[in-house]
């Protein structure tokens, strides 16, 4: 009951309500109670090893620069690389499998989820995830049908997701920004960025725009707001501070978006990198920031391998343009860096399974909640 | 880090392994029952009792009279407090503290009363000066847990000795805001071949000073440049007393060299450039400046170079400070002004290595400070934006400035995208002047000219990037410019402050935007702007003309010009009443957060709190 309950940080006075019904059939442990809690949070998995395999995809590509680095990283296998991809694809489809099973059985909790201020911003989570599969499908061409008809499938849903998330910060009584505002929702930005970047990838510039709009206006409000710091938004418990590590995956995208869009990597994506880079550096001199999430294992750890791959992304494509020493350095460790993290993450999945399961479902008791107001 | 400790807690101090043996306690307890009785206006020995080993630089205690286990709190010192006032229930004094060294701490001498071992002079002094009864205020002078008291109190004659010099008893008071307390000064002067002092008083074990957490600097001072103390609140050094010059030099001192050297950018930049070559202006105003600033340079970073060998404490709580903090940026910046504002005479083509060194110390504080902003504790922007904050973020766009001019290419795209990026946060913090936002002056004072600072910097640094003073420049430009026309137009209401150093930061401001100015006159050749160039070029001018005055009349004439730096000298335990308000301010926040009972419902509770 405590762990992902207190992941989440559900009010204590929440747990009390529910009646003696409700408890028994929390409490249960049946396999399809547990199959009902993947809640969104799992999908930093999906995005993880997604972001993995696009990282790959372009360390493998062929590039104009025949600098002895990239050429180290070609003569990995390509199979290890199409490993990698199905490995993500079946991850990604288990897990969305399992939250549309969560959503016929328990969609209560479902609505719960989507009206929690961290919840609802994992809910972009699964389609993100599926874009960047599509931009590192090793099979599917950019210029194809399928391609196109893969985009809109996956980019709509995060269109009418940030007609809502969106409106509600700035319309809702209830929610403004001020108090919503917490690092994971630079993942509503990060969707759109993706979707700006697959978009330019296949030619359809316009739509890549607008898109990239978007991204880049909420991006700064939610910059400042994040930074401002208001008294009562430091709703985030401990246990998630390894989402700060988007503070630096948002700048990254957007430079990676722009460059597509505007097929070269210019000042303004240079600007963008390098205002991750910072705050890569400004985190990485903090750890005790995460010190406490670091005691026990838990999903939450994976937010850590994500904002590295596309760090290490962007500074590939920063190498590319930049030819020296400095910069090849810079891609060469942060490529090394996410890797060896995802690497260790799969690991620590692996030996500590339990750890990850989820025992609970952390938004069943706001959905009674909700039922009771 | 938070004074919790420090607060009164109820705890018990736990016994230093060497201190007192509680029969001494019990004897000395005995003793203070007698004078308590006897009213003698000589001496009641003054007990002190030392805290625990966190707490450092109290320079007097207070018993509270109520019981014994009632919390010990630490009242700052005052020199006249000497009334030398027993705590009414002896029992008070069964506490398991040692009772610490009774030292005067004036500068009286103290032969006399010695067979009572206290600080004496507490009869002359009081005749002497304004006995201050504070709820029987204790002052003592260090807490030593591990001296031996008990020689004092049973050989007092043993020391006649102890008679202390008048000006080694006033250093005693700073010892907490010195370096290791006062152990390196000991140890130089050990060096020297000093005379050894008595060791077993000097040594303190617990005089590690408290550190002050933001918060307190919030509740204690106010003012635009959070310096004046509010009346609550009290010092821990005494107030009456001109405190070492090193002490009262503070850190904003470094204005006087950016105000200097921006002077110098000024007038290379007048004599250089083409839209201002009808003036006939010489290079050597240029070089005069340039010499002065690096003559300037050199006295301020030696001065303070020496406060922070001697007085590393008192530089530790300006770090803490929230204003005071972003002039430790200062000095690097002024370094990248004489680097841009050199004299051809002296040097043309920099080395490139010269701007990594530069930068520097400028990238490892900004790690620090923007960090602080995004997650570290109480030092959230919304609560501790100033106007100061734009010297931290004028640092990049200088630094890209000089990178840009040196021919590097992607250090100053860096430096100019990071400054962009927080510029652009404090620019919307500032303008909001959030309700929370207890640092923001609500009158009109100078430091609001640091507004114009950046985008008149950053105006220049991205055409030297972009090597055109293309769209970009020149949005920032008017910016700028704007900016500065509102506020001059307000000039009356800049009226009514007290002169500091610290203004002379605010003119580098006026110096760039008129440098910036005649950049854009030479793009847009034009009478008005280079009317305009002419009359910022006027304005900053006479401004830094006036300061200089101001300066140099506080220097001679008041010989006010460093003050006692009271900012860095507040307790770091709120005083009672004080301390009353705030948890009663945080307790109200806390009753509203605990009070809600479902996520949503919490947002709700918790939005008018930040109207308050």
């Amino acid at each position: 009951m405590e762990t992902a309950a207190v992941e989440l940080q559900i009010p204590r006075q929440i747990q009390v309500l529910p009646t003696d019904d409700h408890v028994a059939a929390v409490k249960s442990k049946s396999r399809l109670s547990m199959l009902t809690c993947f809640h969104a949070g799992y999908f930093r998995i999906s995005l993880s090893l997604c972001g993995q395999a696009l990282l790959w995809k372009t360390l493998i590509e062929p590039t104009t620069d025949a600098h002895a680095l990239r050429a180290v990283v070609r003569c990995l296998p390509s199979a290890a690389f199409l490993l990698l991809w199905s490995v993500a694809f079946l991850t990604l489809l288990a897990l969305c499998l399992l939250y549309l099973v969560r959503c016929v059985l328990c969609f209560r909790s479902v609505r719960a989820e989507f009206a929690h201020h961290v919840g609802m911003n994992y809910i972009f989570a699964p389609w993100i995830s599926w874009l960047l599969l599509l931009q590192s499908a090793p099979f599917l061409r950019p210029n194809t049908r399928g391609y196109l008809l893969l985009w809109w499938l996956f980019a709509l849903p995060i269109l009418a997701l940030d007609v809502k998330v969106y409106g509600q910060w700035f319309t809702q009584g209830k929610k403004f920004l001020s108090m919503v505002a917490n690092p994971t929702s630079q993942i509503t930005v990060i969707g759109n960025l993706v979707g700006a970047r697959a978009a330019a990838e296949m030619g359809w510039r316009e739509s890549a725009v607008c898109m990239f709009s978007l991204g880049i206006a909420h991006y700064l409000v939610l910059f400042v707001t994040l930074y401002q710091r208001f008294l009562g938004s430091d709703s985030l418990p401990s246990m998630l501070r390894p989402v700060f590590f988007l503070f630096f995956a948002a700048p990254s995208m957007a430079s990676l978006a722009w460059a597509s869009i505007s097929s070269s990597f210019d000042t303004c994506c240079k600007m963008l990198f390098f205002l991750s880079l910072f705050l890569f550096a400004s985190l990485v001199c903090r750890p005790a920031l995460f010190k406490r999430s670091m005691r026990r294992f838990s999903v939450a750890w994976w937010a850590y391998s994500f904002p590295l791959s596309v760090l290490a992304l962007a500074a590939t494509e920063y190498a590319q343009v930049v030819k020296g020493a400095v910069a090849n350095v810079l891609m060469l460790i942060l490529a090394v860096l996410s890797v060896v993290v995802t690497l260790l993450l799969m690991v620590f999945t692996a030996i500590r399974t339990g750890d990850l399961l989820p025992h609970d479902d952390p938004f069943i008791l706001c959905s009674f909640d909700s039922n009771l107001h | 880090m938070d004074g919790e400790e420090n607060v009164g807690s109820t705890k018990p101090v736990s016994p230093d392994p060497e201190s007192f043996p509680s029969l001494f306690s019990y004897i000395t307890s005995k003793s203070v029952a007698g004078f308590d009785i006897t009213s003698s206006p000589q001496g009641d020995p003054v007990f002190a009792t030392a805290p625990e080993a966190k707490h450092g630089d109290i320079h007097c205690t207070t018993l509270s009279t109520s019981s014994p286990t009632s919390p010990i709190q630490m009242r700052p010192h005052h020199a006249h407090s000497l009334s030398i006032s027993m705590p009414s229930s002896p029992s008070a004094f069964q506490l398991e503290h040692s009772a610490g060294v009774l030292e005067s701490e004036i500068d009286i001498p103290c032969a006399i009363d010695f067979q009572l071992n206290h600080p004496v002079t507490s009869a002359t002094f009081q005749q002497q000066k304004q006995a201050k009864f504070h709820s029987q205020p204790m002052p003592v002078r260090n807490f030593h847990a591990n001296t031996t008291p008990e020689i004092k109190f049973l050989n007092p004659l043993e020391h006649p000795q102890r008679i202390p010099r008048n000006s080694r008893f006033k250093d005693k008071r700073y010892d907490s805001f010195k370096t290791w307390s006062g152990k390196l000064e000991k140890q130089l002067s050990n060096l020297r071949g000093k005379p050894q002092e008595i060791e077993e008083i000097d040594d303190a074990k617990n005089t590690k000073p408290e550190a002050v957490p933001a918060d307190r600097f919030f509740d204690a001072l106010e003012g635009p440049e959070l310096d004046k103390l509010k009346e609550s609140e009290e010092l821990v050094l005494p107030e009456d007393k001109k405190w070492p010059f090193l002490l009262r030099f503070p850190v904003p001192s470094f204005g006087i060299c950016l105000g200097v050297s921006s002077q110098a950018i000024l007038w290379k930049t007048l004599a250089t450039s083409p839209s201002t070559a009808f003036l006939h202006i010489s290079p050597a105003v240029n070089l005069v400046l340039w010499c002065i600033s690096i003559a300037l340079m050199g006295i301020v970073s030696s001065i303070y170079a020496l406060k922070i060998i001697f007085y590393f404490e008192a530089v530790r709580r300006e770090y803490y400070h929230p204003i005071r903090v972003n002039f430790f940026f200062a000095p690097w910046i002024t370094c990248l002004f004489l680097a841009i504002g050199i004299p051809p005479l002296v040097a043309t083509n920099l080395h490139t290595g010269l701007w990594y060194v530069l930068m520097a110390p400028i990238f490892l504080l900004e790690l620090k400070i923007y960090g602080q902003w995004m997650s570290g504790g109480q030092r959230r922007l919304s609560k501790v934006a100033n106007p100061s904050n734009h010297l931290s973020i004028v640092g990049n766009f200088v630094g890209s400035l000089l990178g840009a001019s040196m021919g590097l290419k992607e250090g100053p795209i860096f430096f100019f995208a990071v400054g962009l990026a927080h510029y652009a946060v404090l620019f919307v913090t500032l303008y909001q002047r959030l309700p929370t936002n207890e640092t923001v002056p609500r009158e009109l004072h100078p430091v609001f000219f640091l507004f114009v600072a950046a985008p008149s910097v950053a105006c220049m640094a991205w055409a030297n990037i972009t090597g055109d003073f293309d769209y970009c420049s020149r949005i920032a430009y008017f910016l700028a410019l704007f900016l500065y026309a509102s506020l001059s137009v307000r000039i009356n209401f800049f009226r009514g402050f007290r002169f500091s150093l610290a203004w002379w930061a605010y003119t580098f401001p006026m110096t760039g935007a008129s440098i910036a100015t005649i950049r854009y006159s030479a793009e847009v050749t034009h009478t008005f702007t280079r009317a305009l160039s002419i009359a910022l070029t006027a304005i900053s001018t006479i401004t830094v003309a006036t300061l200089l005055g101001l300066t140099l009349l506080h220097a001679f004439v008041r010989h006010d010009l460093f003050p006692n730096d009271i900012s860095i000298a507040i307790s770091g335990t709120p005083s009672k009443c004080t301390q009353k308000h705030t948890q009663s301010r945080t307790n109200f926040f806390l009753k509203n957060q605990a009070k809600s009972s479902s996520p949503d419902d919490r947002y709700i509770e918790a939005g008018p709190e930040v109207q308050i």
